[in-house]
């Protein structure tokens, strides 16, 4: 029972990390309708980011934050504007899949090239302790992990919900159109939306490292996690990432307590396979309805 | 071109390739064998990616499927023994085995459409793969041998160059026929617009299942063949994302959808990666990417698709060269 539990607390610790890695990939894909193979790039952009911090300056990688969002939202909002418009209105946005895939390819290269092969982990102050409940035992740095996650996905859902910005964002998603002849620049919404999403990205990026050990070539396994967790829980809403995260986190926990730990992977895949087959738009659904 | 010229061309290439590794070193002679099964894999791909319009990013599954099929029957064929006969069999069983399992998968998986059907493929490749490394029967993770029963005083590449030669004429006659058939207009017709399609009286579901068989046999068979041309291999020589992924890039460099693309496409990258980049591994990626960046912006419809709007201008895209819409 012990064991059970201790799974299920972990199972839910990491699906905490995934909901927030992949809620930028889910806002860009229902408000763009754009399969940002780029966005696991993002995420490990934002580790390497703190990493360096770290290591440089001694910056905390919960501090990090606030520089690598920053940087990454500049980032995406110029991607989007440059490379991916182009892509969407010269060829189509199927197009802009393979662009991306292409971009990452590009990036990982170059990550790998900058910082080498070698595998990174941010090891703050506090990496090594940990805290019980009664049977239960949970690192510290997975705590303050969890916290940060929900803490910024909370920030997004309130950003998106009761500000100008977010009711732009969302009017934008629904109907493209209409929200131009409203006096939106849609055009601009879509760069920043980009850009929120790229600097979510980079802050889970930041809290993975303190985690989880990185590479350059684990951004694939993050774009694959970030679009799993789409599906599941469902497009466009931070309420969706975190089920979708959460769900699975317990998936891969539970396959790697009772299956065998190499069959995470297929357990993940079989269960994306299968949710798409009976539910593609994901247990909450299209957060922008059946506008596109 | 008229067809009498067109099959005088197609000889004479295909008896200069015949005789190509007469000139060349075994070097080049690989190479050349890379590129007939690469360009075989793009042009499977082609029928199902390009024809229908259903992107398939897990086909590598196809190839380890083959690979793992032909490694497992080949050893227990009895009468058959060990010889030349057993090698073909074994293939021709693999590629049916393949096609097979394509039938099965068909049913729920072609129901997606689009992204999601892209997705669920490389999810179905990965969930494969991950069986075969792990479940002990398959042998996946300690690896398989394949002996190729070589016919006396012949080279293994020369061996292979023809073989791989010959599939890839194989594939590129199917996919002539299948473009020129009924079929073929059926799956373009998907292509454009499904829906339509259905309500006009084309049997969508019939034709995109044939499809995804036929591709998937093909695959299944040059999987097969690549297993035995290694010799031996894990699961991971043969389960390749990357490999899925290159297919793509072959047939969107070359135009999607196009009866040459494939090969053109293949041709191109192939030169750039393995001849002109051949010392510096570590830059592959970038240069790939950057390639398939400036290639969807300059000129989406891929080389074949430049090709044809340079020659006639005035055109606005043909449906040949109109994009892959998913």
């Amino acid at each position: 029972m012990t064991l059970f539990l201790q799974t299920i607390l972990n199972g839910l610790v990491l699906g905490g990390i995934y909901s927030l890695a992949a809620v930028g990939f889910s806002l860009v894909f229902g408000v763009l309708g754009i399969v940002n193979l780029t966005h696991g790039i993002f995420v490990i952009a934002g580790a390497y980011g703190a990493l360096l911090l770290f290591k440089q300056f001694g910056i905390d990688p919960l501090v990090a934050i606030v520089p690598i969002g920053l940087v990454l939202f500049v980032t995406g909002y110029v991607y989007q504007r440059t490379i991916i418009q182009w892509a969407v209105s010269r060829a189509s946005l199927v197009a802009s899949l393979v662009v991306t895939f292409g971009v990452a390819m590009m990036a990982r290269n170059g990550l790998q090239l900058v910082f080498g092969p070698d595998v990174h982990t941010i090891t703050p102050a506090y990496s090594f302790m940990s805290v019980t409940f009664g049977p239960l035992r949970i690192d510290v740095v997975r705590i303050v992990a969890l916290g940060a996650s929900l803490v910024l996905l909370v920030v997004l859902a309130l950003v998106l919900a009761r500000t100008h910005f977010g009711r732009a964002i969302r009017a934008t998603a629904q109907q493209p159109l209409a929200a131009e002849l409203s006096g939106l620049n849609v055009r601009n919404l879509h760069g920043l939306t980009f850009g929120l999403g790229a600097a979510m990205a980079g802050a889970s990026g930041a809290i993975i490292g303190i985690v989880q050990p990185f590479t350059a070539s684990s951004e694939v396994a993050w774009t694959l996690n970030a679009f799993i967790v789409v599906v599941l829980g469902g497009i466009g809403s931070p309420a969706g990432a975190l089920v979708g995260g959460l769900l699975l986190g317990l998936i891969n926990a539970l396959t790697a307590q009772y299956v065998g730990p190499s069959l995470t992977q297929a357990a993940m895949f079989l269960v994306l396979v299968l949710m798409l087959l009976v539910r593609p738009a994901g247990l909450l659904g299209n957060a922008f309805g059946e506008s596109r | 071109m008229n067809r009498t010229l067109a099959l005088l061309l197609g000889a004479i290439v295909i008896i200069a390739a015949a005789l190509l590794p007469i000139w060349i070193g075994p070097f080049y002679t690989r190479v050349i064998q890379l590129f007939f099964f690469s360009a075989g894999l793009a042009i499977a791909w082609n029928i199902l990616g390009g024809f229908s319009g259903y992107w398939s990013f897990g086909h590598t599954v196809f190839i380890g499927m083959g690979a793992f099929a032909a490694a497992h029957i080949a050893p227990n064929l009895g009468l058959i023994g060990t010889g030349p006969m057993s090698m073909l069999v074994a293939i021709l069983l693999a590629g049916l085995f393949c096609g097979l399992f394509a039938a099965i998968l068909a049913y729920p998986i072609l129901r997606l459409r689009g992204i999601y059907f892209a997705i669920a493929m490389l999810g179905v490749s990965q969930v494969a793969g991950e069986l075969v490394n792990n479940v002990g029967w398959f042998k996946g993770g300690i690896g398989v041998f394949l002996q190729t029963p070589l016919p006396a005083g012949m080279a293994t590449e020369d061996f292979f160059y023809y073989i791989f030669g010959a599939l890839l004429l194989l594939c590129f006659i199917i996919s002539m026929a299948v473009r020129n058939s009924r079929f073929g207009y059926a799956l373009l017709s998907i292509r454009e617009d499904e829906d339509t399609a259905m309500m006009l009286g084309v049997a969508t579901e019939r034709y995109k299942i044939m499809a995804f068989v036929l591709s998937a046999t093909l695959v299944g068979i040059l999987g097969a063949v690549y297993g035995y041309s290694v010799g031996y291999f894990t699961t991971y020589t043969v389960f390749r994302l990357d490999l899925s992924l290159n297919l793509i890039v072959f047939c969107l460099i070359g135009g999607i959808g196009t009866l040459f693309g494939p090969i053109v496409g293949t041709a191109i990258m192939l030169f750039i990666t393995q001849v002109l980049l051949s010392r510096f591994l570590d830059i592959h990626l970038l240069i790939t990417g950057a390639i398939v960046v400036v290639i969807i912006l300059l000129m989406p419809g891929g080389m074949i698709g430049a090709l044809r709007k340079w020659r006639r201008p005035k055109e606005r895209s043909s449906t040949v060269t109109a994009e892959a819409s998913a």
